[in-house]
Parts: structure tokens; C-alpha cells; sequence
């Protein structure tokens, strides 16, 4: 009995044993690898993998993960599109397979959860980002007023006003100037409304972007305060009195009769005979309020406008006041490097080549420039949602308005209208903290758009009582997010400051 | 009457085959032991636990951060979708599972007589069951299959908004645009509606028809109180697939509340909905219940009165001879300290 208790014994401290070393061993090799050699510009020799989730064409993602594969060739590189962001990054990181670099389209979620590492060190070593379009580091987009860096803008559409040429001329109007303002696009809008009751009706203005969140950043002239953000955000608080004009010119032109009505309405069908009809397909619209994708997903491709009868050029959102060089709102998704990545450096690396690069987006202008490569869906890469540079990089420039239409008839458009939006500032849910909340749970949730549509309230009733509600909602998820709970980066000061804001709130 | 003797409680010793019995039995039962103690007692404390936290799961952790009631002031406070979509939740369940069980009963009955090609229109029935899964259901919903085309939900909203208060007029009218998808849902109602039908004793509408009952008659006093178990159960079990599925939006908006980012919300917060829907879930079943309960016949009654009235005579009759006993003992000790006195000339006594 006594033998066999012996025996049990040593059995037992020699599994813990093995154990023990096995589990010694895990770690020292994954300390290894996370420190690992690295080569004279920083970078591992090891054998790694890092993981890159994005909102991008597939297609286009996979070739570029390949040519940075090819650059890094001990860096292997696994990519995958994501669904929902806030869905597949709370599993994955419940699950432990977080990816290292992804980017994001609600800032709010990824700060909240503290996905993004600091890479204010790797930024501000790297000389390439000097080079970048103004706001960028001046605003310091991907920063959220906060000394540190947690993300890069990565995809940049700007927005875009397009005019139907050929409409315009059944008109018997005259085309604005390219650096035209505010008025002359709502007059213009106003003049192209006809409705002469012996066919369809013309109508001056169809939108995807409402103008009252153009108008936010069109209202930022040079000499006054700067607007960094929607909503009169100057990056510690917000004056909605700028969206309150918008909000109520672009709803005053809806109900007298000069918008378009939307795909998929009973006022489409009534319009154009068909329920489905877009607006950007009718030849009768003349101003344009889109995405900057509708022109290469659409209008761009071949023999779209041909098919529709239409002329499209673009223009640069106007500004309120006549300055030749202003500030454009943009749809920008930010990336960022996760916390939990063991190789930084590597996926700041990646992060810069999938994004503002100019590496990466040499790598890119090959892939677009080559018609035959398709995607899934037999597109060319180009016409699926084909981001613009951030890069201010010569050369890359060249190449990418070499994509564009460089006929006599339209080159001059199209260089106008690059030249004139080197001034991005994001949409409030890419770059201002609490901005989710502030319209998840105040803005939208009141339907205050709803209410100032169709006429029932006007939009500077909301003025004070929003502004109120946006700087409590930034405030408090500043704090959150950069306080002693969160990342903990805020001053004494900026704490104080904050509090008092959200210790304010109602009283 | 016989007085039961108070038995000791003998330990019986199980055979050999006993014990192989037994251990069958838990075998047997081990995989749904399993599937209780990991799918529904550990989710269901960990919920209760989770939701008392503000909860983010960040890469490098989980982060819990103790808020005692605030998810609950949260959802009541600063998220008006959630009380307003309980409310439709409550009437469009109260109005949709009656509706569901009688379409059941209705179609069942007619699957039950004898008519041609009865097995072919009963899978047809059934059929929904088995394609209606969640994504062939959201894209048929998204195509406009589940409701009538012919049929002007506004008008049915006018109609009832007249003498119901708007927000059960508008549920009732968003029933009636769900309407083929209500029906849809009736598929394994019917099923067991059909087996309940299938076992009724036709000897009873044999002596029914020779006494002149018709069919309508039949229906009223053999058919429907046979098969009454059944209708509480499908009205139960229509409650549980209506308050589940893919298209309650509740259950959306626990799910999107569960993985959304935001500091908020997330799972201590889904918790707290999800618990808060899990009772009023449980109050509607109960509410089926106590409508449809079966009640026990006129012979149950009197059985279980004659139990309760025989039970109260054994207690009377314990409590006499507890009695006696007593006065007996009392009695022994007064005689025993010669406290007993009985009359001093009583010779004669």
C-alpha cells in the first residue's frame, strides 16, 4: 500500500513536472517572437503572421496583402472582411483571435473597448506622414484630441457634388464655376427644378449625403474659429448653430419641391413609373449630392451613361464663404493596431501599406490600372469603391488621375476638383469621441431630421438643447475612453475640464 | 377505522439488474443533464451575474466594472426602443398565438378527415417548418411574401384605432401585415394537434352519432374537451417560438445590444434586457395558463373531496386517541402520588 502511495506520488510531481516545463517553454518562445531579431531598420526576421480585417474590396486586399507579402517575405499576412464591426471584433476578442490591424468604421466601439494601441511613436518617427493632406496632422485626425495617436485615416472618399452636364443644357443653363460657393449651388439647385407638366419632371438636387452635414464644414471659412468636425466641432466642443442652418435650408428646398424623391418610394414610382428607379439613372436631376463612389461604381463604368443619356462631372462641395482652398467632409475609415498585438512595428508597417502609404498605393494605382483583374463579382477593381490617396506623393497622384477621365471635355472637372479636396475632415463617427452615442441615444432616437423635414419643427428650435447634449456626450466619453479608466492620456487640466462639462449637464 | 402503524423505513438493496437499470436511466439522460447544466443553468447565472456589471471585452481582457441597477435605469431611461417594442412584443403575442392555435385546430380537423391526397397536404403544412429557417425567412420578409398584398393594413389600423388605443391598433395592424408569416408559424401546432386528434376514441362519437349528436355537437362536447391539453400546449409553445425567432425584435436588439461596442452597452447590458424580457415571457405563458389550464371534471372534484374529507376524519381520530392517551398518563401519576382521590366511602360506589 505504502509502495503503491509512492508511487502515485511520484507520478504525480512528475506530470506537474512536464507540465510546468512545457508551459515555461510556450512562453519563453512566445517572448521570443515577440521581442525576436529584427533587421537595421527595426523590423523582424522572425517568421510571423499578422491578421488584417478591413471593410475593402476582397479582391483588392488579398493582391495588396500579397505585394507586402512579397516586401516582408518572413511576414505572412492573413486578411478577412468584416461583417459588423462592433459583432465580429467583440467575438474575436471574446474568443482570443483579435485581429493585429483592422480598420473601423465607428471609432466610438474601438475606443470604448480599447482595441487600438498607442502608435504616436511609429508615426511620428515615420517622415513619409509629413507628406500627407493638411488637416490630417493638423487637425490630427485619428488622435481624438488627445496628444496620443490611436489611429490612421486608411480609406478617404471625399464628398462630392456631381452636375448632370446634359441636363444643364436642356435647360438652357450656364455650368457654375468649379470653385463655385454655397448660394450657387442652391440657386442652382432652385433654377433646375422645371416642371413644365408635359413630362417628367426636372429636379434640381438628389441626395445621398444630406446638405445640412455638408454644410457643417462648408460653414468653416479660414478667419473663423476652425471647424474640425460635424456638428461645429472645434475639438473640445460643438455649435450646432452651423448645422441648424443647414439642416433648415436643405429641409425648406424638400418640401418646396426641389429634391428628387429616393429609390424605392411611392414618390419614385409616381415620379419615374418604377418603385426601383435611382435618381442618378433618370437623366432629369441636375445636382448631385453623392458618395464619391457613385461616379467609378456607377457612372464610371462603361456605358453607364451612355445607356442613361447623362453627362457627370464633379465639383467640389462648395464653401459658404468664396475661398479658394477650404475644408471638404469626407467618409474616412481610421485604422489601427490592436492591443493585443505581439509585433507593433510590423503592424504599423502594414497598417501604413493597406492605407495612406505611398508604397501601398503605388502597389494599389498597378492593380487599378489593369482592367482585366476583376473582383468576385467580375468588376473591375477600380469601379468597386477604389479609395483616393491621402499621400500628397507626386507621382502617385499622377497615376491616380490617370483613372480618371482625361479627355479635353472633362480633365479640366475632374483636376479642379482633386485639386480642391485636399482638406478632408471625417464624419463625426470616425473621428469625434461620444459622437455615436450623442446620435445613437439623442439625435436620431428624437428623429429631429423627421421632425424639421416635414415641417413640424424648425431646426434652431434644437440648437441649444443639442449642443448641449453633444458636449455632454463628447465629454463624458472622453473621459471614459482617455481617463484614468481608459487609456489614461488626459491632463489634470483636460479631466477638469471634462467633469465640469459633464457635471453641468442639466443642471 | 384502522390505524396505519408507523412502519420503519427499510433500505432496500438493488439487484443486479435494478442497477443496470438505473445506470441505463442516467446514461440515457447524461446528454440532456449535459445540455441543461451547459445551455441553460450556467448561461442563465452567468446572465444574472453579468447583469449587475458594465461589462467590455477588450483585446487584452475582460473588463468589469459593477453598476448595481444601472443597466436597468439605462435601458428604462435613455433607450425608448426597448419599453416600446415590449409593448408591441405583449399585444402582438396576446393577439397572435390565439389566432395561431385556432388556424392549427382548424387545419388539423380538416387533415384528419378522410379526403384525397391528405399526406400531400400535410407536408405541405409542415413544409414551412422545415424551410422557414432564419435566413430564408428574412429574405422571404424582405420580399414582402409574409404579408398580403391585396389586404390595406392602413385601413385595418383606421378601423381598429376607432375604439382601441392606438398603440394596440397599430400592432394588430402590423399582425395583419405579417399575416402569412402568423400562419406560417402553425406548422408544428398542427402536427400535434393532428396526433391529439388521431387518438381520440371514436367509440365515443359512434355512441354520440347513435344518440343524434351532429358533427357541430361532436366537435363542442368530445372533440375540443379531449384534445384541450393539447391547445395549452401549443398556445405555450406558440408564446415560446414567437418570443424567439428571428423576426421578434427584441431578440434583435439583445443581440445587437450584446455585441454592440459602444461603453453602454454589451453583455452586462444585453443581460439585463434579455432578463427583463425572460419575465414578461414567463408572465404571458402564465397568463395562457391560467386561461387554459385544464380544470378537473365533476367526478375529480368529488374524489378529491371525499379524499380531503376522509383525511380530516384520520386526523380526528389521531387527535381522540392523543387525547385519551393523554387523560390515561395523567391519570397514572395522579395515582401514583396519591393525588388520585376518588370518593372516601365509595363502597358502595
Amino acid at each position: 500500500m505504502k509502495k503503491s502511495m509512492k508511487k502515485l506520488i511520484l507520478v504525480c510531481i512528475l506530470i506537474v513536472g512536464v507540465l510546468a516545463m512545457a508551459l515555461t517553454g510556450c512562453n519563453k518562445k512566445n517572448e521570443k517572437g515577440a521581442s525576436g531579431n529584427v533587421d537595421e531598420n527595426g523590423v523582424t526576421t522572425d517568421e510571423i503572421t499578422l491578421t488584417f480585417w478591413h471593410y475593402e474590396d476582397e479582391t483588392t486586399i488579398n493582391m495588396l496583402a500579397e505585394k507586402f507579402m512579397s516586401m516582408y517575405p518572413n511576414i505572412k499576412v492573413e486578411c478577412r472582411v468584416i461583417e459588423d464591426m462592433s459583432t465580429d471584433l467583440s467575438a474575436a476578442a471574446a474568443a482570443g483571435t483579435f485581429p493585429d490591424v483592422f480598420e473601423g468604421t465607428d471609432s466610438d466601439t474601438a475606443l470604448a473597448n480599447q482595441y487600438w494601441a498607442d502608435i504616436s511613436e511609429y508615426w511620428n518617427a515615420d517622415p513619409e506622414n509629413k507628406n500627407l493632406m493638411a488637416t490630417v496632422n493638423e487637425y490630427g485626425i485619428g488622435c481624438f484630441d488627445t496628444s496620443k495617436r490611436f489611429a490612421a485615416p486608411m480609406v478617404y472618399w471625399p464628398s462630392a457634388v456631381f452636375i448632370d452636364r446634359n441636363v444643364i443644357e436642356k435647360l438652357n443653363l450656364e455650368m457654375p464655376r468649379t470653385d463655385w460657393t454655397w448660394d450657387e449651388m442652391i440657386q442652382l439647385i432652385k433654377d433646375a427644378t422645371v416642371d413644365d407638366r408635359s413630362g417628367m419632371k426636372y429636379y434640381g438636387l438628389g441626395y445621398y449625403n444630406r446638405l445640412d452635414s455638408l454644410y457643417g464644414i462648408a460653414a468653416c471659412s479660414s478667419e473663423e474659429r476652425a471647424i474640425k468636425g460635424e456638428f461645429g466641432f472645434n475639438g473640445t466642443d460643438f455649435d450646432l448653430s452651423y448645422w441648424a442652418i443647414g439642416e433648415q435650408q436643405f429641409s425648406d428646398l424638400k418640401l418646396a419641391g426641389y429634391v428628387a424623391p429616393q429609390q424605392n418610394t411611392q414618390a419614385m414610382e409616381d415620379w419615374s413609373g418604377d418603385w426601383g428607379t435611382w435618381f442618378g439613372a433618370t437623366g432629369h436631376v441636375a445636382v448631385f449630392s453623392e458618395g464619391f463612389w457613385s461616379y467609378q461604381n456607377l457612372w464610371g463604368t462603361e456605358g453607364y451613361q451612355e445607356t442613361y443619356g447623362l453627362d457627370i462631372v464633379p465639383y467640389v462641395t462648395p464653401n459658404v464663404v468664396d475661398e479658394k482652398e477650404h475644408n471638404v467632409i469626407s467618409t474616412m475609415y481610421m485604422g489601427g493596431v490592436s492591443t493585443s498585438c505581439k509585433y507593433p512595428y510590423e503592424a504599423y508597417l502594414l497598417l501604413k501599406f493597406m492605407g495612406w502609404g505611398i508604397d501601398g498605393w503605388k502597389a494599389r494605382l498597378e492593380i487599378y490600372s489593369d482592367n482585366t483583374i476583376t473582383n468576385a463579382s467580375g468588376v473591375p477593381l477600380k469601379n468597386s469603391s477604389m479609395p483616393m490617396p491621402l499621400t500628397l506623393d507626386e507621382e502617385v497622384w499622377n497615376g491616380y488621375k490617370a483613372l480618371f477621365p482625361t479627355d479635353e471635355d472633362h480633365a479640366s472637372y475632374w483636376s479642379d476638383y482633386f485639386a480642391s479636396v485636399t482638406r478632408p475632415v471625417p464624419y463625426g463617427w470616425y473621428s469625434i469621441a461620444g459622437y455615436w452615442n450623442f446620435c445613437d441615444q439623442y439625435f436620431n432616437s428624437i428623429g429631429i431630421h423627421d421632425l424639421v423635414d416635414n415641417g413640424t419643427a424648425k431646426a434652431a428650435d434644437y440648437t441649444e438643447e443639442a449642443t448641449e447634449q453633444a458636449n455632454y456626450y463628447h465629454a463624458e466619453a472622453m473621459l471614459s475612453y482617455f481617463g484614468p479608466n481608459g487609456y489614461n492620456v488626459l491632463s489634470d487640466e483636460e479631466i477638469a475640464q471634462y467633469e465640469a462639462v459633464v457635471n453641468s449637464f442639466g443642471k | 377505522m384502522s390505524m396505519k402503524n408507523k412502519q420503519p423505513k427499510t433500505k432496500v438493496k438493488l439487484g443486479k439488474l435494478e442497477k443496470r437499470e438505473a445506470r441505463a436511466g442516467y446514461f440515457f439522460i447524461a446528454p440532456w443533464l449535459l445540455g441543461v447544466v451547459l445551455f441553460l443553468l450556467y448561461p442563465l447565472a452567468q446572465s444574472f451575474y453579468y447583469m449587475w456589471f458594465n461589462i467590455r471585452i477588450t483585446p487584452l481582457g475582460t473588463k468589469f466594472n459593477f453598476v448595481g441597477t444601472g443597466n436597468f435605469t439605462q435601458i428604462w431611461l435613455e433607450n425608448p426602443e426597448f419599453p416600446q417594442q415590449l409593448v408591441t412584443y405583449i399585444w402582438q403575442t396576446i393577439v397572435e398565438v390565439p389566432i395561431i392555435v385556432v388556424f392549427a385546430l382548424i387545419i388539423a380537423i380538416m387533415l384528419n378527415g378522410k379526403i384525397k391526397m391528405r399526406g400531400f397536404f400535410r407536408l405541405i403544412f409542415f413544409l414551412p417548418v422545415i424551410i422557414v429557417s432564419g435566413p430564408v425567412m428574412n429574405m422571404l420578409v424582405s420580399e414582402g411574401a409574409a404579408s398580403i398584398p391585396a389586404l390595406n393594413v392602413q385601413s385595418v389600423v383606421s378601423a381598429f384605432d376607432t375604439f382601441l388605443p392606438r398603440s394596440v391598433a397599430e400592432s394588430v395592424g402590423e399582425m395583419f401585415s405579417n399575416m402569412i408569416m402568423v400562419l406560417w408559424y402553425s406548422g408544428v401546432q398542427i402536427l400535434i394537434f393532428l396526433s391529439a386528434l388521431q387518438k381520440v376514441d371514436p367509440s365515443l362519437y359512434e355512441a354520440a352519432k347513435i344518440d343524434g349528436g351532429s358533427n357541430w355537437e361532436c366537435f363542442w362536447k368530445i372533440t375540443l374537451p379531449t384534445i384541450k391539453p393539447m391547445i395549452m400546449l401549443n398556445a405555450v409553445y406558440s408564446v415560446i417560438f414567437l418570443s424567439g425567432n428571428e423576426q421578434n425584435e427584441l431578440i434583435n436588439m439583445i443581440e445587437a445590444a450584446m455585441f454592440s461596442g459602444t461603453k453602454e452597452k454589451g453583455y452586462g447590458y444585453a443581460s439585463a434586457m434579455a432578463w427583463m424580457y425572460a419575465i414578461v415571457i414567463t408572465l404571458i405563458v402564465g397568463l395562457f395558463f391560467l386561461l387554459l389550464g385544464s380544470k378537473k371534471d365533476v367526478y375529480d372534484r368529488q374524489v378529491k373531496k371525499a379524499q380531503r374529507a376522509q383525511k380530516k376524519e384520520r386526523r380526528l381520530q389521531k387527535k381522540i386517541q392523543r387525547r385519551g392517551k393523554r387523560n390515561a398518563r395523567n391519570i397514572e401519576s395522579k395515582l401514583k402520588s396519591n393525588k388520585y382521590r376518588t370518593h372516601e366511602s365509595s363502597d358502595n360506589y
